[in-house]
């Protein structure tokens, strides 16, 4: 949110954009969410130096519960899972692959699709055929995408990201789409064509910085259902290989033990729940103080 | 109502098309040679190289395009490599199991969202709202295999009160409701959040519209203004949402059926592609891209029903 | 927890009764479907499962893997020269359909099998065939071109069902897929593939293998082979009666279901199932017999059995099982034994200094191994684990996992230095004949084993005419192979089944993995 500094059209933003951070620690449930899911993105950036075992290493000690239960023992806080790997490490690392992945893959495909949509809305002679593509890659969901990627490259971080990605590209195209229309209607749009300036600058300058802030409501608000989807990609066994770790695929390794050692696949569904929630939560939130227009 | 539907059609074409280019380009990209597959592992080269000549692998690609597009046009599909069964039959096989899914796990998730959003949106701000809210985001939070692991757990285990081991059956049996009712619980429970909260933001938006004002202001019952007037335009974005949420049905129709073992068309899916069996799996995306452009249909018709203004357009 | 369990038990069993499909039905749970049920054209044990029961073969064995049992064939007699087999066929044996079965059935069979245009993937299987002939209804002549000692085990095989032609001939590319019409103990109802199979009860069946206690009919009206992939559904399926029976156990809840009061757990005493991983001993980073020699010695096979697999199998040392036929005790002391610190000095010896991160590197050659394995939860195990504890000498194992069908294609070429595999065997000869003999590279001897004596040996004991001779030449194999560690032999399964105690207890046959075997002992008790 950071390109909004001063340029013409935005030129009030600067106030708001103080208002609008207080608005949203206002709201308590925001405030929290926030700041849970800052401290969780900061275990897994840290997770080698917190984690306490090798993720990877497997000890002689199978399915041992949390710490607090019976059998439990300390020096395994959350238990180990079905191979004796420490679940807290693998958690924490999972966590770090299981964001990054997410947030890769939200960047580049809510990138592309947003340029895209503002290509679309900039340029109408590219609009049918963008948006007619954009049409048929929404008849591919991403699930569907995913098997096919991973037909295609082999099981791996790499294709979910890819699928995961271009499952985001159509709506980001059609969301940045419908903003940019909205935009160019405006005066200055047609203020700048009059006054010849070339198309490069009325479209980073005008178009780019009035939509940009909506682009990245948008990103966030489907973070969450990308971080969801690629763990579902990896429940099927489709995503990251062992022996890295990644929150589906220790939920799916987990599913195996739900009868006799449950904890090792609640305890990854959980981190997601708490991630994807929070990220929902805080989206909302941002959503509603900046951007009312995007309540539907 | 009729030209909507002409005018989807027309656009569905290009779709279509696309489709099977698509299809048909990802699965050759794919490693592995479909002519060893069918000849099994033991095969000699020659054997090997005949296979290929009959299943035409070795002509140009465009000719290739050409000659299973050609095919499509009769309806044939081609055999799995795998099983050697008409891909068409397979697929007749797993369609109504999905479709029976999706419209159990529909028919009680829609309407119970529109209800919770209806009530959070007249409610407005009270505590029941913030309640159904908070519940409505924590649902479409929960990945799916967590809440079809814990159903299968509670109601399957625990209480032992449900089967939750394929399908019991056709619809209309009494082993195929009760085999249906784990899977349908865990995929609508995913529908439940979205609807509600897309229900409770239209319902508002509609309620300050003129003519909603105008009924009030006539003196009807605020049940009825709700029900007669506002729920009904707000049901059109809800319509909407579950058309653009077709894809997010479908990949937990494929982990849910994964996860109890449901002969349907996401694990005929997933099953094809993990295997190579590319006839199979080019089959399995035209009809699941076939039927996304049917529920984007069904979702026009329900518009044109629900918005008399959308007809005259 | 007992009062929730019972009063649960009592609820599910109330319900169940009101769901009335329970006449006298079972439902037998399995981990994955079968290409086809065509004998011929599918070596998968799921198909395995079905064609013994489908139809039937002319001699069977027993449970104990050694001993043979008359089944279609009342006797048989091998002439001197290892060349002839004269088989006496019962005379009242029919078809599903009803028509009885001759002698031209079962020559039609064995020649369909032979036929290159069947493309049959285990032809090898039926030896080098001079001529199979029928001179009478009850009498069917093998002749070999050259002797072949393990013909008649062969024969107990699956491969070996007798078909009818009839409707091989009607249904053509469909046969083993609409229906398989044979003389077995239960008849093709449905199948709905990668969901379930159905068959009933073949009303007159009284044919069986002499060793079955039962001499007449299936005891069962109806069976339901139902494909549940996943290991939690299978489980509590079975803990909740959904399912009567499996042999696919989770091996993590083998000790909970042999406490559990409604299941019975039978063990097999011995396994004839194999997992292990193979090395091409011409690729560089597993070329040197030290390198080999180290892997073997730094894992440990009981650890592994007792903790990934909860005791359900043996820790395998041996590339066959200590009770296979023909299998030579005194390899057992030359085994490498587990010893880590061992194998590291090894590996310091042969000059395998380990780098910067831990893995040894030699000539610029990294330890780092690329291994192919299936999917699935098995091999996810034991390649996880391998994985884990080679890189404690410093071996750095690449885990590539394919799915079954494109992995067949992929380990068939040159492109990896190890592979993960498991097999069934009836004999050292079995296994032996088919991984080992240099005519067999690329695959299914995918370790590009060139050995002329190896050669040699093979085939004398595959022509040898007595059994002390066969022995002998799969012994030398057996010390041969073994002392040059061209396997990590990794776990011996026995099959394990898990039953309803409304089920009399099954003890499980090992033929081809095939557990309920003819299925002739499936009861309910009351």
């Amino acid at each position: 949110m950071s390109v909004t500094d001063t340029i013409a059209p935005a030129a009030d933003e600067a106030p708001a954009r103080r208002h609008w951070l207080a608005a949203l620690m206002r709201d308590p449930a925001a405030a929290l969410a926030i700041t849970v899911f800052l401290l969780i993105a900061l275990a897994a950036i840290l997770a080698p130096w917190l984690a306490p075992h090798d993720p990877a290493e497997s000890t002689r000690n199978m399915m041992l519960p949390p710490a607090w239960a019976e059998r439990g023992s300390a020096e395994f806080p959350l238990g180990t899972d079905g191979q004796g790997r420490d679940i807290l490490s693998r958690l924490l690392h999972g966590t770090r692959l299981t964001l990054l992945i997410g947030l890769v893959a939200v960047v580049l495909g809510g990138g592309i699709g947003s340029l895209l949509g503002l290509l679309a809305a900039f340029y109408s002679r590219l609009d049918p055929w963008i948006m007619r593509t954009a049409d048929v890659m929404l008849s591919f969901p991403a699930i569907l995408l995913g098997l096919a990627l991973v037909a295609v490259m082999g099981a791996g971080v790499t294709p979910v990201i890819l699928a995961l990605a271009v499952a985001t590209i159509p709506d980001s195209a059609r969301i940045a789409r419908s903003v940019a229309v909205g935009v160019m209607k405006q005066e200055f749009v047609e203020a700048g064509r009059a006054l010849g300036l070339p198309d490069r600058m009325l479209f980073t300058r005008y178009l780019l910085r009035n939509c940009i802030s909506s682009i990245m409501i948008f990103m966030s608000l489907r973070f969450g259902q990308v971080i969801l989807l690629g763990s579902a990609l990896s429940f099927l066994g489709l995503g990251a290989r062992p022996p890295a770790s990644e929150l589906g695929m220790m939920a799916s390794q987990g599913r195996d033990f739900m009868l006799f050692a449950p904890h090792i696949a609640i305890i990854p569904s959980l981190a997601i729940f708490v991630i994807v929630l929070t990220a929902n939560v805080a989206g909302d939130a941002l959503r509603d103080v900046l951007d009312p227009r995007m309540r539907s | 109502m009729i030209s909507a539907l002409v005018n989807r059609l027309l656009l569905s074409i290009p779709v279509l098309i696309g489709v099977v280019i698509f299809g048909f380009l990802l699965i050759k990209m794919a490693p592995g040679d479909p002519a060893q597959i069918m000849a099994g592992p033991t095969a000699t080269p020659e054997v090997v190289a005949q296979i290929r000549q009959q299943m035409g692998l070795d002509q140009p690609l465009i000719v290739q395009l050409g000659r299973y597009a050609e095919r499509l046009m009769q309806g044939d599909l081609g055999r799995s490599l795998i099983s050697n069964r008409p891909v068409l039959s397979e697929l007749a096989a797993a369609v109504g199991p999905t479709v029976e899914l999706m419209i159990a796990s529909l028919i009680w998730a829609v309407p119970l969202g529109i209800a919770m959003g209806t009530i959070a949106a007249v409610r407005r701000g009270s505590w029941l709202d913030r309640g159904i809210m908070a519940v409505s985001v924590a649902g479409v939070s929960l990945p799916i295999f967590f809440i079809a692991l814990v159903l299968m757990q509670f109601l399957g285990v625990t209480l032992q009160i449900l089967p939750f081991m394929g399908r019991g059956g056709p619809l209309w049996t009494i082993e195929g409701l009760r085999h249906l009712v784990i899977p349908a619980l865990s995929l609508g429970l995913i529908f439940v959040g979205p609807v509600a909260r897309m229900t409770r933001s239209s319902v508002l938006e509609v309620l300050r519209l003129d003519h909603v004002r105008t009924a009030r202001a006539k003196g009807l019952t605020e049940r009825r203004v709700i029900l007669r007037h506002a729920l009904r335009n707000a049901l059109i974005p809800v319509v909407t949402l579950i058309g653009l949420q077709a894809g997010y049905l479908l990949g937990g129709a494929v982990v849910t059926e994964t996860i109890f073992s449901y002969p349907g068309i996401g694990r005929l899916a997933v099953g094809a592609i993990l295997s190579s069996d590319f006839p199979l799996a080019q089959g399995t995306i035209l009809v699941l891209a076939l039927g996304f452009i049917i529920i984007n249909m069904i979702v026009d018709m329900l518009y044109a029903v629900l918005d008399p203004r959308a007809q005259k357009s | 927890m007992t009062t929730r369990k019972t009063l649960g038990l009592a609820t599910a069993a109330s319900i169940l009764a009101l769901s009335g499909a329970w006449a006298n039905e079972i439902n037998i749970a399995r981990e994955m479907d079968a290409n086809n049920y065509d004998p011929h054209k599918t070596t998968a044990l799921a198909a395995a499962e079905i064609l013994f029961m489908l139809g039937d073969t002319l001699v069977s064995i027993e449970p104990d893997m050694q001993t043979l049992s008359p089944a279609l064939a009342t006797s048989w007699e091998v002439s001197a020269d290892g060349l002839t087999y004269t088989f006496k066929l019962r005379d009242d044996v029919k078809f599903c359909d009803g028509r009885p079965m001759t002698a031209e059935d079962v020559v039609y069979s064995f020649n369909r099998w032979l036929d290159p245009a069947t493309a049959s993937p285990v032809k090898w299987r039926a030896g080098e065939v001079e001529s199979i002939t029928a001179p009478d209804a009850t009498t069917v002549v093998y002749k070999l071109k050259a002797p072949f000692s393990e013909l008649l085990y062969q024969l107990t095989q699956s491969f070996a069902t007798v078909i009818d032609r009839n409707q091989v001939e009607a249904l053509g590319q469909d046969f083993g897929i609409q229906g398989m019409n044979g003389t077995g103990p239960y008849c093709w109802e449905s199948w709905n593939p990668r969901d379930r199979l159905t068959m009933t009860k073949h009303a007159g069946y009284a044919w069986g293998p002499a060793f079955y206690e039962n001499k007449g009919e299936a005891q069962i009206d109806r069976l339901v082979w139902q494909v549940v992939p996943e290991e939690n559904t299978r489980t509590i399926a079975l803990m909740t009666d959904q399912t009567q029976i499996t042999q696919y156990i989770p091996y993590i809840a083998l000790e909970q279901m042999k406490v559990a009061p409604n299941l019975n757990v039978v063990q097999s005493d011995s396994a004839f199932w194999t997992y292990f991983i193979g090395f091409k001993i011409d690729h560089p980073s597993v070329a040197d017999p030290a390198v080999r020699r180290a892997i073997n010695m730094a894992i440990d096979q009981d650890a592994l059995a007792r903790d990934q697999f909860f005791g359900g199998v043996q820790g395998a040392r041996s590339y066959i099982s200590f009770e296979t036929k023909d299998w030579d005790p005194s390899v057992e002391a030359e085994l490498p034994k587990y010893d880590p610190a061992a194998a590291n000095a090894l590996l310091d010896e042969a000059g395998w200094v380990a780098g910067p991160d831990g893995i040894r590197v030699k000539d610029g050659v990294r330890l780092a191994p690329i291994g192919y394995f299936f999917t699935g939860s098995t091999w996810q195990k034991l390649s996880e684990y391998t994985q884990a504890e080679l890189r404690k000498i410093g071996v750095d194992l690449q885990v590539e996992i394919f799915d079954a069908t494109v992995a067949w294609g992929k380990m068939a070429t040159q492109e990896f230095d190890a592979f993960g595999m498991s097999y069934p065997y009836v004999s050292a000869g079995d296994a032996l004949n088919l991984y080992f003999p240099s005519t067999n590279i690329p695959t299914p001897n995918r370790m590009n084993w060139k050995d002329p004596e190896t050669d040699q040996w093979l085939s004398e004991g595959k022509a040898a005419l007595d059994d002390a001779t066969r022995a002998g030449a799969y012994s030398k194999v057996l010390h041969k192979v073994h002392d040059a560690n061209v396997w990590l032999p990794l776990i011996h399964e026995p099959r394990t089944i898990v039953s309803s105690k409304r089920l009399a207890p099954i003890v499980p046959h090992s033929n081809y993995g095939a557990a309920l075997y003819k299925g002739l002992d499936l009861k309910l008790v009351e």
